[in-house]
This record gives C-alpha cells, sequence and structure tokens, in this order.
C-alpha cells in the first residue's frame, strides 16, 4: 500500500493542489451556488466523459486516436432528436439503411463468391472499382427516388426549429406522408438492396488478404436475413408504426431514441472500423488523419441534413413537470409531480441537466468498468492494450475485438449526444467542443486509463464550471476592490491551461502508466 | 563557376517554375489582350486577378512547406501550426494599425515572436511524446484562438469578425502594387524552398529524418534529439511566420479562422495532396488544394467543403505518398524497368 | 506422420527488412528442438514467423500435414501452438488467475487443466490474485509457460526461458520444459547453450537469417569446432 503512494505521489500532489483550488473557489460562493455549480460539473463531466470513455478504449487497445469522436457524438443527438420529433422519418429511413446494412452483413457471402474468381490482380481491382462505383451511383438514385418524408430546410414553418417547437410545446404536428410516386415499393426495395449488394461485392474483391477460402457456415446468414425481414417490414407496415410511435408517451419515446442512437454509434464505429480504419493499421498517423477527415464529412453532412441554426430537444415528461409542488422539496414531490426542478440546499436544480445526466453518467462508468473487469472480453481488451501480439498469439481474434471496442466507443459518443441533447441543444459545433474537452479530459487523466478518462471528465466539468460562475459573481481579487470577470470565452482555456501544467508534471496523465 | 552551375543543376525544378510563375502574368495579359506594360501597372483584370490567386497560393505553399519540415521530416505532428501562422498574422496587423510601429521593427517583432513561440514548444517538447505532443500543441494553440475570439480583445483583434483597416506600406500595397506582391511572395516561397532542400540535406537536417525514423536509435547514436526538434521548430516557426505576416499584409481582413485547428488541418491536408515529407509536394498541394477549393466554391458553393473532406479521405485512403511521392515511386519503379531492359540487351550482347 | 512441424526455405520481411533468408528445418514429433546462433541470427523471427506475427513471404510452414503460412496468427495458434515470448511478455495488469483463463480457447479448459499447471508450477498456486507485476522474474517466466499450457497445444514455441533468471531457477526450468515434452513437442529458443544441451534432443543453428546446420545434439556437443564458430565460445 505505501509503494503505491509513494509510486503514485507526484498524481497525489497535483490531484490534492487541484481540490485545494476548488475548495478555496467554493469558498466565495453561497451555498446554493456550490451545489449548481458542483451539479453541472458532473454534468458537464458525465458527458464529457461519454465521449472521451469511447476514446480511451479506442486508444488503448487500437491505438487509434478517434478525431471524429465528436463528430459521432453530434451525429447522435441529431439522429436522437430525429426519431425523437420525427417519427415518420425515422420509420421511412429505416428501410433503406437496414436494406443497405443487409448487403454489407452479407459481407462473409461476398468474401467467399470474391475468392471463388480467379482473375488477374490487375483486373480484379479495375472490376471492383467499376462495381463499388457503379453500385454507389445506383444506389443514389434509387434513394433519391425513395419517398422520404422529411423537414424543409428552406421553408421556416417546415424546419427542424418549428418541429422542435411546437413538440416542446406539446403540440405534435404529424407531417403529410410521402408515398411512393415514382417507382413501385418492390422495385425500390430491390434496386437499393442490389445496388448495394454490388457496392459491396466490388468491396470484398478489392481486399483479397485470404488466401484461403474461409469456410461458410449458413448460420452466419441468419443476421443479415433477420435485418432484410425487419426492413420489409417496416417497409409494409410503415403507417401503422409511425402512427403507434406517434402515440407513445415522450418517455418511452425518448427511450427509444436513445435505443436507436446507441445502435446507429454501434452500427456506424462498426462500419468505419472495418472498411476505413482497418486498411491503415501500419500506419497509425493516417488512421488519425483519416478520422480528423471523417470529423469534417460528419459536421457537413449534418449542416447539409439538419441545416445550421440551432434547435431544441424538448425534454421527455417525466422531466417537465411545473404544476402544484413544483419544484419539489422533497423526493416524494419530485417522483408524485415528475417535477423540471428541485430544491436542494436552498439552490434550484433541473432535475434533467443536474441529476439525471449525471446518473446516467456514474452508472454508464459502473457498467463499463464491470465490462471490463468481469467479463471475458474485457479481460482481452486490457490484456490488448498491453501486447496484441501476444493475445493473438494466443489464439484469440484481436481484430474483432478491435471492430467490437470501436463499435462501442463510438457507441458511447452517440449515446452521450442524445443525452446532453435536450439539455444543450443542438448546433453543427456541438461536437467541436466536447472533442476538445474529451481530449483534455484524456490527457489530464491519462490517454490509455479509463478511471482517468472519468477522473479527468470529472475535473474539466467542474473547472469550466466554476470559471463559468465566477464569470457571472466576479472574483474579487485579494487585496483590491477589483472584481474580475471571466469572460465566457476563457472557459475552454482555464481548462487548457490545466491540461498543460499537470502534463508538464506527469507526462502520461494522472493515472495514465508509464511506457 | 562549377558551384554556381551546381546550384542551378541541383534547384533545375523549382527555378524553372520560378520563371514560369514570373512570366505566367504576363502570358495571361496577353491573352485576355493587355500588353506587359499594363500588367505591370496593374491594370489588367484577369491577370491582376489571377495574380492575387497566386500570392494567396504561394502564402498557402510556404505555410505547408513550415509544416512539412516539421511533421514531413522531423516526425513531430503538430496540431497548433497554425498558431505560428496567426500569432505573426495579427501582430503585423496589431503592430501596424495599433501601434502603429515602422515596417522594419515590425518585421523583427514578428521574427522575435516566432522564435518565443518555437521555444514555448521547446519547453514541452522533451518531455511529451507523440501524441501527448499532438495534444498539448493542440491546446496551446485553441487557447491563442480562444483569447483572440474572446470579446475582451476586440479592440485589438475585432474578436469573430476579424482584424479590419491595417495600413500596409505603399511599397507592397497589395491593390495598387500588386505585381510587386506578386514577385516578392514568389521569391519568399522559392528561397524558402531551396533553404529547406539545403537543411534536409544537410547534417542537421539528416538527424532530424533520423529521429522521424526512430527517434531512440538516433538518441542512442548520441544525438541529443531534443536540440535538433527545437532547431527545426524555430525553422518551421519564422518560416510559418513570414506566411503569416504576408497574409496580414495581402488580406483585407485578418480572420479569426486562420488561428483555429482547421488551418493546421488545411496544411495537413496539402502536405497530403503533395506528398508528406517531399518538399516540393507542399507546393504542389498549395496549387491543388486552392484551385479545386477555389472551383468548388464556385460551382457548388456550400458544400464544398463536404467534397474538400471527401478528397482528403480518399487521399489518405488511396494516395497516402500525395502526387509527388506517388510519381517518385512510379519513377524508381520504371528506372529499374529501364535498368533491366538495358543489362538484358547487353546480356544478349 | 513423424514431423509435427516442417519449415521449408522460409523468407520473411519486419517492413522492408528481410530477417529470413532461406530457413528449412524439420521437427519430429514429440521432441525438444533448440534454435541456436548468435544474437540477432534470427532466431526469435523464425518462431514469430511459424506463428504468422511475422509475414512470410515465400516458403512453406506445414503444421500436422497444414500449409499455415499466410493465415492469421490467431487461426494458427488455434491448430495448437503454444507460444511464450521472450522476456516474459505476461500480461501485467492481469491477475495470475486471469493470465490464465484468458489462454482458454473452449470454456472450463482452465478447470482441467488446473491440477496439471499447479502441480508443476506450485509457486503459482499461492500467487493466483496477485497481479502481473507483482512477480518476481522467476514466476513471470512460469506464469508465460503455464499460459501455453491451458489451451490443448501440441506444439510449444519457447523463446529464452533462462534469459536473466537465477541458476537455481534455471534448474527448475529445465526440469519443467523436460516434463512438458512428455505430452507435447517443444521448439526452444536459448542463447545458453548449457541450457539448450541439457533439454534438446535436435538442433538448428542460425546465422544471418539461415539455417546453415541441423542436426543431432550429441553430435553437436561432440563437435567442438562447430560451436566455436558458430556460437562463439560455449
Amino acid at each position: 500500500m505505501k509503494t503505491t503512494l509513494q509510486k503514485n505521489s507526484k498524481a497525489i500532489l497535483v490531484l490534492i493542489v487541484i481540490a485545494a483550488f476548488l475548495v478555496i473557489a467554493a469558498r466565495g460562493m453561497s451555498g446554493r451556488d456550490v451545489v449548481i455549480t458542483v451539479l453541472r460539473g458532473f454534468s458537464v463531466g458525465s458527458v464529457t466523459f461519454l465521449v472521451a470513455a469511447g476514446f480511451s478504449l479506442i486508444f488503448g487497445l487500437l491505438d487509434v486516436l478517434n478525431l471524429a469522436q465528436g463528430a459521432l457524438y453530434m451525429i447522435g443527438a441529431y439522429v436522437g432528436w430525429t426519431v425523437y420529433v420525427r417519427p415518420d422519418t425515422f420509420v421511412d429511413v429505416l428501410t433503406p439503411v437496414l436494406l443497405i446494412l443487409t448487403a454489407f452483413a452479407l459481407n462473409i457471402l461476398w468474401k467467399h463468391l470474391a475468392g471463388a474468381i480467379k482473375m488477374q490482380a490487375k483486373l480484379r481491382k479495375l472490376i471492383s472499382w467499376v462495381l463499388m462505383a457503379g453500385g454507389f451511383v445506383l444506389l443514389w438514385i434509387f434513394l433519391t427516388k425513395y419517398p422520404i418524408s422529411l423537414w424543409d430546410l428552406n421553408n421556416y414553418s417546415q424546419s427542424p426549429i418549428t418541429y422542435s417547437y411546437m413538440a416542446d410545446q406539446g403540440l405534435r404536428i404529424v407531417p403529410a406522408e410521402a408515398t411512393f410516386e415514382v417507382i413501385s415499393p418492390i422495385i425500390a426495395i430491390l434496386g437499393i438492396f442490389v445496388s448495394s449488394s454490388l457496392s459491396a461485392f466490388g468491396l470484398a474483391l478489392r481486399n483479397r488478404e485470404e488466401t484461403q477460402l474461409r469456410k461458410m457456415n449458413w448460420r452466419q446468414l441468419i443476421a443479415p436475413a433477420l435485418l432484410f425481414l425487419v426492413a420489409i417490414f417496416a417497409a409494409i407496415f410503415n403507417a401503422p408504426i409511425t402512427a403507434w410511435m406517434y402515440a407513445l408517451s415522450t418517455n418511452w419515446l425518448f427511450v427509444i431514441a436513445v435505443g436507436v442512437t446507441i445502435l446507429t454509434g454501434v452500427g456506424l464505429g462498426a462500419l468505419i472500423e472495418t472498411t476505413l480504419i482497418r486498411p491503415l493499421y501500419n500506419r497509425p498517423i493516417y488512421q488519425l488523419m483519416l478520422t480528423l477527415g471523417l470529423g469534417t464529412i460528419g459536421v457537413q453532412i449534418v449542416q447539409a441534413v439538419w441545416g445550421r441554426p440551432e434547435f431544441v430537444w424538448p425534454k421527455p415528461e417525466l422531466f417537465r413537470g411545473t404544476g402544484g409542488a413544483c419544484p419539489a422539496t422533497n423526493l416524494a414531490d419530485l417522483i408524485e409531480n415528475q417535477c423540471s426542478t428541485i430544491m436542494i440546499l436552498g439552490g434550484r436544480v433541473r432535475v434533467y441537466d443536474e441529476i439525471f445526466i449525471p446518473v446516467v453518467g456514474i452508472i454508464v462508468l459502473v457498467v463499463v468498468w464491470i465490462l471490463l473487469k468481469r467479463s471475458r472480453i474485457g479481460m482481452i481488451i486490457r490484456a490488448g492494450v498491453q501486447d496484441r501480439q501476444m493475445v493473438e498469439a494466443l489464439g484469440i481474434n484481436v481484430r474483432r475485438v478491435f471492430t467490437l471496442v470501436f463499435a462501442l466507443g463510438v457507441g458511447l459518443a452517440a449515446f452521450g449526444g442524445a443525452l446532453a441533447a435536450p439539455s444543450s441543444g443542438l448546433t453543427p459545433t456541438m461536437g467541436d467542443r466536447l472533442l476538445l474537452s474529451a481530449l483534455i479530459a484524456l490527457a489530464v487523466g491519462g490517454l490509455t486509463s479509463f478511471p482517468g478518462a472519468a477522473l479527468g471528465s470529472l475535473l474539466v466539468g467542474l473547472i469550466q464550471q466554476f470559471m463559468i460562475k465566477y464569470g457571472q459573481i466576479g472574483i474579487p481579487l485579494p487585496f483590491t476592490d477589483v472584481v474580475f470577470k471571466p469572460s465566457p470565452a476563457l472557459v475552454p482555456a482555464s481548462t487548457v491551461l490545466l491540461m498543460v501544467v499537470v502534463l508538464l508534471i506527469l507526462p502520461n496523465g494522472l493515472l495514465g502508466k508509464k511506457e | 563557376m562549377t558551384t554556381n552551375s551546381n546550384f542551378l543543376t541541383r534547384n533545375r525544378g523549382i527555378l524553372i517554375f520560378f520563371v514560369v510563375m514570373l512570366l505566367a502574368p504576363f502570358l495571361i495579359g496577353l491573352l485576355e489582350g493587355s500588353s506587359p506594360a499594363v500588367v505591370l501597372a496593374n491594370e489588367g483584370g484577369l491577370s491582376k486577378f489571377l495574380e492575387g490567386l497566386g500570392i494567396e497560393i504561394f502564402i498557402l505553399a510556404i505555410f505547408a512547406l513550415s509544416f512539412d519540415l516539421l511533421f514531413g521530416i522531423t516526425g513531430l505532428l503538430s496540431f497548433g501550426h497554425a498558431m505560428f501562422f496567426a500569432v505573426a498574422a495579427y501582430l503585423t496587423g496589431i503592430a501596424l494599425k495599433t501601434l502603429q510601429l515602422p515596417f522594419w521593427q515590425v518585421t523583427l517583432l514578428v521574427l522575435l515572436a516566432a522564435i518565443v513561440q518555437a521555444l514555448l514548444f521547446s519547453i514541452v517538447l522533451p518531455r511529451v511524446k507523440g501524441i501527448t505532443f499532438t495534444l498539448v500543441s493542440l491546446g496551446l494553440a485553441s487557447v491563442f484562438h480562444i483569447i483572440v475570439m474572446s470579446s475582451d480583445m476586440i479592440n485589438l483583434t475585432g474578436a469573430d469578425v476579424g482584424l479590419q483597416g491595417v495600413p500596409t506600406p505603399a511599397f507592397i500595397n497589395p491593390a495598387s502594387e500588386r505585381f510587386r506582391f506578386y514577385v516578392i511572395a514568389l521569391i519568399f516561397l522559392v528561397a524558402t524552398y531551396i533553404f529547406y532542400r539545403r537543411f534536409v540535406a544537410s547534417p542537421t537536417g539528416r538527424v532530424c529524418v533520423a529521429i522521424r525514423e526512430n527517434e531512440d536509435r538516433a538518441k542512442m547514436l548520441g544525438y541529443s534529439t531534443t536540440t535538433f526538434k527545437v532547431v527545426a521548430m524555430i525553422i518551421s516557426s519564422i518560416t510559418a511566420s513570414i506566411a503569416g505576416m504576408l497574409h496580414a499584409l495581402y488580406q483585407p481582413i485578418i480572420s479569426p479562422t486562420v488561428a483555429d485547428l482547421g488551418f493546421t488541418v488545411t496544411a495537413l491536408l496539402i502536405v497530403l495532396i503533395g506528398g508528406v515529407g517531399t518538399l516540393s509536394g507542399a507546393i504542389v498541394g498549395a496549387f491543388g488544394f486552392r484551385l479545386l477549393d477555389f472551383t468548388l466554391r464556385r460551382f457548388l458553393g456550400e458544400s464544398a467543403s463536404f467534397v474538400t473532406g471527401s478528397v482528403y479521405v480518399i487521399f489518405v485512403l488511396f494516395v497516402p505518398y500525395g502526387i509527388i511521392g506517388t510519381l517518385r515511386l512510379e519513377k524508381l519503379s520504371t528506372r529499374a524497368g529501364w535498368k533491366e531492359l538495358f543489362s538484358r540487351i547487353r546480356g544478349n550482347a | 506422420m513423424n514431423n509435427i512441424l516442417e519449415v521449408q526455405n522460409i523468407h520473411s520481411f519486419i517492413n522492408q527488412y528481410h530477417i529470413l533468408q532461406n530457413v528449412d528445418f524439420v521437427v519430429p514429433r514429440g521432441s525438444i528442438t533448440a534454435l541456436l546462433g548468435r544474437n540477432g541470427a534470427g532466431k526469435t523471427t523464425t518462431l514469430k514467423s511459424i506463428l504468422g506475427l511475422t509475414s512470410v513471404r515465400q516458403g512453406k510452414v506445414v503444421f500436422d500435414g497444414q500449409e499455415v503460412q499466410g493465415m492469421q496468427p490467431f487461426e494458427i495458434a488455434a491448430l495448437g501452438i503454444g507460444f511464450v515470448p521472450e522476456h516474459r511478455a505476461i500480461f501485467r495488469d492481469l491477475s495470475v488467475e486471469e493470465n490464465l483463463k484468458i489462454a482458454e480457447r473452449n470454456k472450463g479448459e482452465l478447470d482441467e487443466k488446473r491440477e496439471f499447471i499447479f502441480n508443476l508450477f506450485p509457486d503459482l498456486k499461492r500467487f493466483l490474485h496477485l497481479r502481473g507485476t507483482e512477480l518476481s522474474g522467476g514466476q513471470q517466466q512460469m506464469l508465460a509457460i503455464a499460459r501455453a499450457l491451458v489451451a490443448d497445444n501440441h506444439l510449444l514455441l519457447i523463446d529464452e526461458p533462462s534469459e536473466g533468471l537465477a541458476p537455481v531457477i534455471i534448474e527448475n526450468m529445465i526440469d519443467v520444459i523436460g516434463q512438458l515434452s512428455k505430452q507435447s513437442t517443444v521448439i526452444l529458443v536459448e542463447q545458453n547453450f548449457l541450457v539448450a544441451s541439457k533439454l534438446a534432443e535436435y538442433f538448428v543453428i542460425i546465422e544471418e537469417g539461415k539455417s546453415v546446420e541441423t542436426g543431432l545434439m550429441k553430435d553437436l556437443e561432440a563437435d567442438k569446432a562447430m560451436i566455436q564458430r558458430y556460437l562463439g565460445a560455449a
């Protein structure tokens, strides 16, 4: 025990100094300000943690600094918003997306076919390119013909802002359903499936790493078949599903939205890892640049689809109560009236923002922690962080674990986006800000350390919130009458300063291990 | 005499580039029907416009060169490189506009600032390695970006609007003396390139390359790798500062976007398009990037950056060595092919 | 089939460096074969090439009658090859128990082998819940070998087991590896010629990426000139 203390004396010292700073900072505030500030710190810390946790897992095992994590957080928020505010759009989009996924999930079949075809390397390359490009163009054509009821960015009364506002007022407008006009549904569905299959087959042709034919197992085709069936199901029962979702209470809708967001994140993560990151494992710097590029593309896509202006994600009913005994003063009142605010130590605290988000953050921390410590996959991850080659030499398919971890990491980031959006609103820049916070949190906590990510996120959240609070009430400088008010712009600067100082003293961060 | 001809042959490519770029405004002038005199007097329409585009490209190329020296040659990936550029640009603007210093003092100030910044990074350099350095540089640069953007500094920097109304000295006024500005920017680019080529070939430069390949081995050979990194950092910082200063003199507004991560990514993209670590790739890449960006913006407007992003991803995935790097690879293989052919002929004979 | 492993004229590369330039030998079933040679001769690379951790660009590696070159390392290992890398590469953040558990290829394998392993390495039983970092060098080496025994491996690749260990512990190690060879074939990379000569029946000498001599260990022991030539003073 003594040795661990000695070994980490520097880290402990730094932590004590930071804690002392926070205590001194808190002394200058009234009790109710302290409560609110600390809770907000936890809230921001939780959201940062969701992004940083994925970061740390991915970087630890795969050595990939996924700079697209911020954009994926943002995409999570926008996807969740769509399910929540416009379920009809979601149901419309479901069919084509699932069809494309089916085509790519049949990868094993494509690889088998590609392996069976013998031809010259150059010809193979050419054909694969033609198939990929041709499939993509065809897919694009079919997708534009496929009816999807969407908002209209150029028409304010049908823009996402209006839909959000109306939903916030409790008035849900159910827009007119888009119908098949140009082509028959069967042709559209088949077209999308066939054209994406062409692309997938082209991709399988290109990757010819296998020298031997993999044994194909019919069980591996069950998942794609299920996807296909769900897609067809969603296409046939489009209208009833939409009506059912509109009739749901917003609490359940919120749960569905978050679930879909997480699945989207996991799917996107798996897709990015297998198609884009995997070819670059020998070139780490290129992976970094790739994720950077993906991040910018993500922001562009969001701007093109959902527009630049900020809009809100109305909170679910559970956190909206205002009548009677609200703001609640005790737990019973809170649960009974579903109050939006609660009084704690004289401070009025928003339940969703300052209680619910931190609680979810802690739950995720615990769940991932248990997953890492108790499950076989967690054991493999921990071992892989240290020595990937040795794990492979034990007969474990590390690549599959890579995909899983990447998917999990992106899923967490998307979850973070969906969780934060009802409190922070949605803008195309929301990811950039969070990316910086998460990077700082990681650097402070230690790049590959999972508890480090949690600690770093919490510190970043707390320091930001204290700075913001002091921006409002001002810091009386000692021995003078001057009150210094840090402007909001200086808030991120304070956390950067924290990072630089911590890294100068501890190059591996607070909980990072020495190499 | 021999050294002179050596200099000419060694730098044949860049000197041809210099002459072509020098003549280009006149040729374009002739095409649109204005005589060389008109071009010299800065009255040609199209040629003056293209000179402007050229100046932007040269500035970008100088900036990208400085980035390539750090990243491509020495192997330091800094996400704070835009700071060198932006500090110089803002310093030039503020010194000319608010402090109203004479031009030579401004230049001195900018150079001093460049060295100070490089030394600032150098404090961190020996302590943090690899990806952590990237993060720290990103952090330092974003602090500068935040300060520039903050409303407290609005009088000096113009915050998010940008710094406007910088009085450019009359002899290089971008409007009335555009051709002169064009030539000066071109000369800076060519001089930087030639200097960099020499630097890379020098013993110091070779150690830098060795650091990129394997830092531990370079250390084991007895080199103080930190010193070499600092040298590369100072050279790079000064070069980026020159680009930043030219930018401040040329552009009517110094926008805070030159201080953010996006601008560093631009340099990365340019170097990537041209070829990492090739130096000449930075120039090719700057042309490619700016012309692509210009055309796309013209025809696609807003969604141009989406295409730029895709180009970036495609280059990372499929053309990792960039244009110049790929060409060099091809050249080697063609050369080997010729060699084989010749040896066969000789063998038969 | 008498040979569990046949390495046929392989050439391996690490990045652009041509490390193995024609290594060729066979390993009879149930034997201990020692790979000998100077530092940097390519012994470790040979082991890694067998497992596919280093890519084999030419030649064949035949394990149990199946060509394995070009397969993924995890696929090769799963055919029944256990690897004990140099520098005792155990997982430091995992407990001793987890270090063994992770090597399971089928559920419950560890429980079947538990008794066998703890008979060989009584120390490990006592330290089951310590973390890898808290073990001594000798114990780490034991753990690394034990880890290779959890799954059903017919071939063990052991890289420098005696490196940096005290003489008493080396004696113990020789004893253990001797016992192991009753059940599976062992390929041993060893700098310490005394250790190798005590254990191995066959030897392969690798010099500058080529296998230059193969044969019976007892012949090598008798040929002082050859030992001098390839291994320096023995």
